[in-house]
């Protein structure tokens, strides 16, 4: 991120802007910054395209896959822009960090619930400025100062004497008003915080939304691949022909098929297997879920196990410590997007030379894709000109699509055929060839008495991604959900020890907290029982240093929501996580025999300022779900690195038969003081203690190792 | 090399494809270009590809299209030509039934088939088995139960 690259692209974008057609402008915008990154290197900038039709589009870097980001921040612009709702649209923008990246990371990347917290304000800013240049450009048009001019609802200005001129027709004078550091923002709350229809839904209904997997380029070919049985192998000799196949490519990590159709492709790769000679990985053991397991067991028995990292520590909680001692378990893994990892990939040759790689991806990471594609041999040189992604919508991510395994596959395939391909996995493939979700052990020893916890022990020990990964050895991701409790524990200690493996492991929805809050949510509720607490009465009286985490759980208990299900049924579990504050309760029944179903869920939500309150609903029925099968349902285990899934035959996950009620409080932030704080990924980490608490209700046992019911199958019942 | 007749969409088609054992769902998209329907799983159980054959509805993926000759085929891209099937979607929209959507036109293409042969909407709502990774099975629910003129 250089001052001398952002100011190309300014100057890049004003020549676009000199000779394009006058009725589309591309009207740049610079986005103001927290004091103390004023910084012009820092600088990024959104993109707001006002068209001949009064069609106003966001260009945005965040990529949408369900969450609704596309729409969210649109609301935010046309807020400031005082526009109608029917006249605003997104778009994802080009593969551009500078630009399009997040403000405060710098990477062009959707995850980790970060995209309406970091861009709420630098885009209302952006848009409250573009709003200021459209009244400039007004009067440079028509007469008049720029004071006289007012917005007008619906993508107007308006001035006394010259009347309401629509956005449109004041475009030829905008360059040439100047930007300044701020402007006055509308603040009518006209769209932001109302349940406007997303843009997207209209074509998710008929057939006409575009998922990566749905590219079609003239003269594409279809192709699949196959990976070694065991992970991370890598291809020792393959054939290098089939039948039926236009093309068997040697990949490194996979074979490639090309074919005339996708099917074809599949079903070739699928028959080359026993053609192919793998190199094995070296060592097992660390691809095997029964040795990483015990390996993580001897972690937790040794006082000092390798590279241990003290996280957090405050008092001295040892002897302290004497009532709860509980180890809980979270397995690997997978992170089953409906969509399956593909890529479509153009490559265009100038005398032999390659110019363009052109890229349609679902995905999460476009910061990681020109990397990507210059790792290629022959391809280190490309300019990033010569690189050009459309990121599509995805089919479902949840961190999965942040990778680029798949992007680096359909570069080499295309590269070596000639013709435009596009790669579809195999559901099989999609399962076996995953990053995983870390597996994670968790023990906690827990004292106190009825004031609160008097001591806690933590200690991690997962499979750390960034460990792995080596880039952060640290890993705070590994303890998110563990440390920065919002309880007041003067005595305590939060450990992680790594647990090596060699098996890939990535980001899934809700990362750390998605299993240290199973575990210090469970741990909690067992204290609060032994103690003959009520469990959300002995939360409150840790949480009265944190206002807004006691309104939400105070809200949980007076919800009739909360009262009306059966105490005997029921469980609750708090998260503060991701800027926001949620608790969850549910009740459960007996189903099927042995197992349980979840009746009734209740979300309360904090998740500050609000953008768009049915979308914050949205995600509370989907985190709910997506909870609710992994705890029930799922692990992904290894045998010597032979991933034991298939499919979702025996990958269960929801179907409507079995997806409660869910409703949801939202407490709305005050919109003076409270920024948006994250959603998509919060409805998740509360489901699986919330699930173990009123099991033991139900049944006096305590599940302390997820899932529920391992082994379930989608065609039991 | 076979050629298959059907009707898509009420629209007479011939297909030249390497083999009638070609799933129907890859026909529809990398030869037609209809990519509404989508694949999931390849083994009947996600929902993704549900067309309608002959009115049912059937999981495309496991459809050959040999075995299509001669029936009629209706794809997400008629749905709306139906006028069932076009208060379906409004309710959909209504309802902001779909997240990422990619499940989407299997799930209407289920609930249509079952309401168009005159399942009840109760029955329709808690039955569908297809899967959403995204969890809108509420939404979709709340969208088949409020629906006007309907059992």
């Amino acid at each position: 991120m250089s001052a001398k690259r952002t100011t190309d692209t300014m100057v890049l974008d004003r020549r676009s802007f000199l000779g394009g057609a006058a009725a589309a402008v591309l009207m740049p915008v610079t986005l103001g910054f927290a004091a103390g990154r004023a910084d012009a290197a820092a600088a990024v900038g959104a993109y707001i395209r006002i068209d001949a039709s009064n069609t106003v589009t966001l260009i945005t870097g965040q990529t949408e896959m369900g969450q609704g980001i596309g729409s969210g921040l649109a609301q935010i612009m046309a807020e400031e822009l005082m526009l109608d709702w029917a006249q605003v649209r997104f778009e994802h923008a080009p593969v551009n960090p500078a630009l399009y990246g997040l403000p405060g990371w710098g990477l062009q990347l959707t995850g980790g619930s970060t995209s309406t917290m970091m861009w709420y304000a630098p885009l209302r800013s952006a848009s409250a400025i573009a709003a200021w240049r459209l009244r400039a450009a007004a009067a440079l048009t028509f007469g008049g100062l720029v004071e006289q001019w007012t917005l007008v609802a619906g993508g107007n200005v308006k001035h006394a004497s010259y009347g309401v001129k629509t956005f449109a027709s004041v475009l030829g004078k905008v360059a040439s008003t100047p930007v300044p550091g701020s402007a006055p923002f509308a603040g009518t709350k006209r769209i932001v915080g109302q349940r406007v229809r997303r843009i997207d839904l209209a074509a998710k209904v008929d057939g006409s939304a575009k998922f990566g997997m749905d590219v079609m380029l003239p003269g594409m070919v279809f192709a699949s691949v196959v990976h070694c049985p065991a992970l991370t192998g890598t291809v020792k000799s393959c054939p290098t022909r089939a039948s039926g196949a236009l093309a068997v490519v040697n990949l490194g990590n996979a074979v490639g098929v090309v074919a005339s159709n996708t099917w074809n492709a599949m079903r070739i790769a699928s028959t080359l297997q026993s053609k192919i000679t793998w190199t094995l990985p070296a060592n097992p053991a660390l691809l095997d879920s029964g040795s990483l397991a015990s390996a993580a067991q001897a972690l937790q028995a040794a006082a000092t196990p390798a590279n241990l990292k003290v996280f957090e520590t405050a008092g001295s909680p040892d002897g302290k410590t004497g009532t709860i001692d509980a180890t809980y378990i979270a397995p690997f893994l997978a992170h089953a997007c409906m969509e399956v990892m593909n890529a479509t990939v153009s490559v265009t040759k100038t005398n032999g030379a390659v110019t363009l790689v052109e890229l349609w991806l679902p995905t999460q990471g476009q910061s990681f894709v020109p990397g990507t594609v210059r790792s290629v041999p022959g391809l280190a040189n490309l300019a990033d000109a010569q690189i050009k992604v459309n990121s599509m919508l995805c089919g479902g991510g949840f961190g999965r699509k942040i990778e680029q395994d798949y992007v680096l596959q359909a570069v080499k395939l295309a590269l070596t055929v000639g013709k435009p391909v596009k790669l579809t996995w195999s559901r099989p493939q999609d399962f076996k060839n995953d990053k995983y979700r870390p597996y994670a052990s968790m023990r906690v020893r827990l004292g106190g008495d009825a004031n609160g916890i008097g001591g806690l022990v933590y200690r991690n020990v997962s499979a750390s991604i960034s460990f792995q990964q080596g880039a952060n050895p640290e890993d705070t991701g590994a303890v998110a959900g563990a440390v920065k409790l919002p309880y007041a524990i003067a005595n305590r200690r939060i450990e992680f020890a790594p647990l090596p493996t060699a098996i890939p492991l990535g980001y899934w929805r809700s990362v750390g907290e998605s299993y240290n809050t199973f575990a210090i949510e469970s741990a909690i509720d067992e204290l609060a029982l032994a103690l003959n607490q009520d469990p959300i009465d002995y939360r409150l009286r840790m949480l009265g240093a944190d206002p807004r985490a006691s309104r939400v759980l105070q809200t949980l208990k007076a919800s009739p929501r909360y009262t009306g299900m059966a105490a005997a049924k029921r469980g609750a579990a708090f998260l503060k996580g991701f800027n926001s504050y949620v608790a969850l309760a549910l009740e459960i029944a007996p189903d099927n025999g042995s197992r349980i179903r979840v009746t009734k869920a209740h979300y309360v939500i904090d998740c500050g300022l609000v953008i768009n309150p049915d979308a914050v609903e949205a995600q509370m029925q989907g985190g709910l779900a997506h909870g609710l099968y992994s705890a029930l349902y799922n692990r992904v285990t290894f045998a010597n690195g032979v991933p034991q899934v298939q499919n979702f035959s025996n990958y269960r996950v929801l179907t409507a038969r079995d997806m409660p009620q869910v409703t949801v409080d939202i407490i709305e932030g005050d919109p003076t003081t409270t920024m948006p704080g994250g959603v998509g990924e919060t409805g998740v980490p509360c489901v699986a203690p919330a699930l173990a608490n009123a099991y033991h209700r139900l049944s006096g046992t305590r599940v302390r190792e997820l899932p529920f019911y391992p082994g379930a199958t989608m065609s039991e019942d | 090399m076979a050629q298959i007749s059907f009707k898509l969409n009420g629209v007479a088609k011939t297909v030249t494809v390497d083999s009638p054992e070609t799933p129907l769902l890859w026909v529809l998209r990398d030869q037609l270009g209809l990519t509404g329907t989508k694949y999931g799983c390849g083994i009947e159980v996600c929902g993704a590809c549900t067309v309608l054959i002959n009115g049912e509805p059937e999981k495309s993926c496991d459809a050959s299209i040999g075995e299509v000759a001669g029936k009629s085929v209706m794809t997400i891209e008629a749905l709306k030509t139906d006028p069932l099937g076009a208060r379906l979607q409004a309710a959909w929209l209504e309802h902001q039934v779909p997240q990422c959507g990619f499940c989407q036109s299997g799930m209407l293409m289920a609930a249509f088939g079952r309401l168009k042969a005159g399942e009840s909407r109760a029955s329709t709502a808690s039955s569908l088995s297809n899967i959403c990774q995204c969890g809108t099975f509420q939404r979709m629910k709340e969208a088949i139960l409020g629906l006007p003129g309907v059992a």
